[in-house]
């Protein structure tokens, strides 16, 4: 039947989860879901689709082309949201303007994304994050990479790096040496595009004295402890470039007053895909996936986008790659407890139907056979489901 | 196999000309390994002493092996990585492999300027970056991907011109094709997994400044 050739296929970058993949994926969202209430972060949430316009307000053009589009009856031009802060930053300018400040809000979602696809980078794939708005304080920002590592510890993860940076301190050093618009647009798409090669030659172009030139070459390998970033002060000759050590200096204080400095190492080249970022900035690393687990960091302008400025800060998590991290280090995942196979004679239904009842409301996981079996039939069904126990009424 | 063990630096090198110049030049700061050698039938050589792995593969594979992070490390030519459109650090142009990418055309059938070819058809090796450059110059062309002998196309009535590297020009004379407009130069980069980079950024740095000062050394010779 040449013309049902591709009912059996499903959209290039999506994927189907079966019973234990679905079960790993709502046991690690129900663990950040339940961390999430307990530092009283309310859920949110947002529709699927949104108007383009509001999705790509704030980010960098070329995000539009990773976006999958559509039209409404009205023609005008829908996508599928491809991250959550920006539908959470609508939200808040249009919808929460009476809440009381600072708000916390969380969500676990599926975002859509044209990528070229691989294992753990699928066009839809799922996220759960934070936003916390209002507050500019590094006791914010502390607050959400504290919880980002929580995060992760819960999920089962244990050999992971958290790499902080602050984006104020790159404008700071370009601004430093009085650079004009056009050579710091180079600069930056040379980082962008991680492209060390490229930054060296733009940098050569510069007239600038030697020193400054060594200093903009170094910016993507300043990476390292506390050392390090005392040491980056005698770079930052400029009120911007200072202020965003000190900010980075502060939430260290308080990541360790959490207890998780040892996760955190400072690294001020990093660099994140969505341009909305202006303070710190975070992306977390596990040995053995090519990619970032979760990343964030704060947004003080996109919520003026919408009308009413807010400063915020925030994080997402991929589930996917947590999963796929847990599976490649060899960590168990969490899977679903089958504890009983409930099977009966046959005239026994209505006592079957009770006795289930009963072991469900001890809490028990039950599944209950539809027609009644011979003991030796039952056996049979429960080692072939995996249940540990048979309960037979005879 | 995953590059996940800590311990590891996992160094992918490609096949053919770049390998030799990258096994000498990695061997100058002790990357090297016993049996090393892109005749090998092994295909991952380990210096267990150094904890350094090695992965010999096909060249256009290497930028792949390195941003899915199966190896952290990658020597590549700049249009292989270019083309490939991975997206991975890249760290330092190791200087050798140079070539550049051209558009060239048969002598007889050349034409006035560069946008005289609209709309023609041009076979290369390297659709991505032929088109980016022709999209550049406001160009809509025709590319026909071809594997190798990109100089044929034009011969057999394939396609107008071609896109390819060259070294020494000589191919393009032996089949009367002459050069119009170079796209990209190109030498050999090193390039390093995103996540690598920065789990593993001490010895990764380390290596990078080693390498840089034999490069400077070599270049004041």
């Amino acid at each position: 039947m040449e013309k049902d050739k591709n009912v059996l296929e499903i959209p290039y970058g999506t994927r189907d989860f079966l019973p234990s993949e679905a079960a790993s994926k709502r046991a690690i969202e129900t663990k950040f879901a339940e961390l999430f209430a307990e530092w009283g972060y309310d859920e949110v949430v947002t529709p699927t689709i949104e108007y383009l316009d509001n999705l790509t307000l704030g980010s960098s053009r070329s995000s539009e082309a990773h976006l999958f589009k559509l039209f409404d009856k009205d023609n005008r031009t829908l996508a599928l949201r491809h991250e959550m802060t920006t539908p959470i930053a609508r939200l808040v300018s249009s919808r929460l303007q009476e809440y009381p400040l600072p708000m916390k809000l969380s969500y676990i979602s599926s975002v859509f994304r044209y990528e070229q696809t691989q294992m753990g980078r699928q066009c839809e794939f799922h996220q759960a994050g934070v936003e916390l708005m209002g507050s500019t304080s590094p006791f914010a920002d502390a607050e959400i990479i504290a919880l980002a590592i929580q995060g992760l510890l819960r999920a089962g993860l244990t050999d992971f790096q958290i790499c902080l940076g602050q984006v104020e301190f790159i404008s700071g050093i370009m601004e430093q040496y009085h650079l004009d618009a056009d050579s710091k647009a180079k600069l930056k798409l040379a980082m962008e595009q991680r492209d060390l090669v490229a930054l060296d030659r733009t940098v050569e172009t510069l007239e600038l004295p030697e020193t400054a030139k060594t200093v903009l070459k170094k910016l993507p390998v300043l990476s390292g402890g506390e050392v390090m970033i005392k040491k980056a002060y005698d770079l930052a000759l400029n009120e911007q470039s200072r202020r965003a050590l000190d900010n980075l200096c502060e939430i260290y204080r308080l990541l360790k007053a959490y207890g998780v400095e040892r996760y955190v190492r400072f690294d001020l080249g990093i660099i994140r895909d969505f341009s909305y970022y202006t303070g710190m900035v975070f992306e977390a690393y596990t040995p053995g996936l090519g990619f970032p687990l979760c990343g964030g960091g704060r947004y003080d302008h996109l919520l003026a986008d919408f009308g009413n400025a807010c400063p915020a800060t925030g994080f997402a998590s991929g589930i996917e790659r947590i999963l796929l991290a847990l599976e490649r280090q060899g960590l168990a995942r969490p899977v679903r407890a089958r504890d009983i196979y409930l099977a009966y004679a046959a005239g026994k239904e209505a006592a079957a139907i009770a006795k289930a009842e009963t072991l469900r409301r001890e809490g028990k996981t039950v599944e209950l056979s539809l027609a009644s079996q011979t003991q030796s039939e039952a056996e049979t069904a429960q080692l072939a489901k995996g249940y540990r126990e048979l309960v037979y009424l005879a | 196999m995953q590059s996940n063990n800590m311990d590891y630096l996992t160094i992918a090198l490609p096949k053919g000309k770049l390998f030799g110049l990258s096994a000498e030049l990695l061997a100058k700061i002790g990357y090297t390994a016993e049996g090393l050698s892109d005749k090998s039938r092994k295909l991952v050589i380990t210096n267990e002493e150094k904890k350094i792995k090695f992965i010999v593969s096909k060249t256009a594979d290497v930028p792949t092996y390195v941003e899915y992070g199966a190896a952290d490390i990658g020597v590549i030519g700049k249009d292989v990585l270019l083309e490939s459109g991975k997206d991975v650090y890249e760290l330092l142009d190791l200087g050798f492999g140079r070539c550049h990418l051209m558009m060239a055309v048969p002598k007889a059938e050349k034409r006035a300027k560069l946008t005289d070819y609209n709309h023609t058809r041009v076979a290369t090796k390297f659709p991505h970056i032929a088109e980016q450059f022709f999209n550049r110059h406001g160009m809509q062309m025709e590319y026909i991907k071809l594997n190798g002998s990109i100089e044929l196309g034009p011969i057999v009535g394939l396609s107008e011109s071609i896109v390819d590297i060259v070294e020494t020009g000589t191919t393009l004379k032996e089949n009367d094709l002459e050069e119009i407009v170079s796209i990209q130069e190109a030498t050999a980069r090193l390039i390093a997994n995103r996540v690598s980079f920065k789990m593993k950024f001490d010895r990764i740095h380390t290596m990078v400044n080693d390498l840089r000062k034999i490069l400077e050394s070599e270049a004041a010779k």
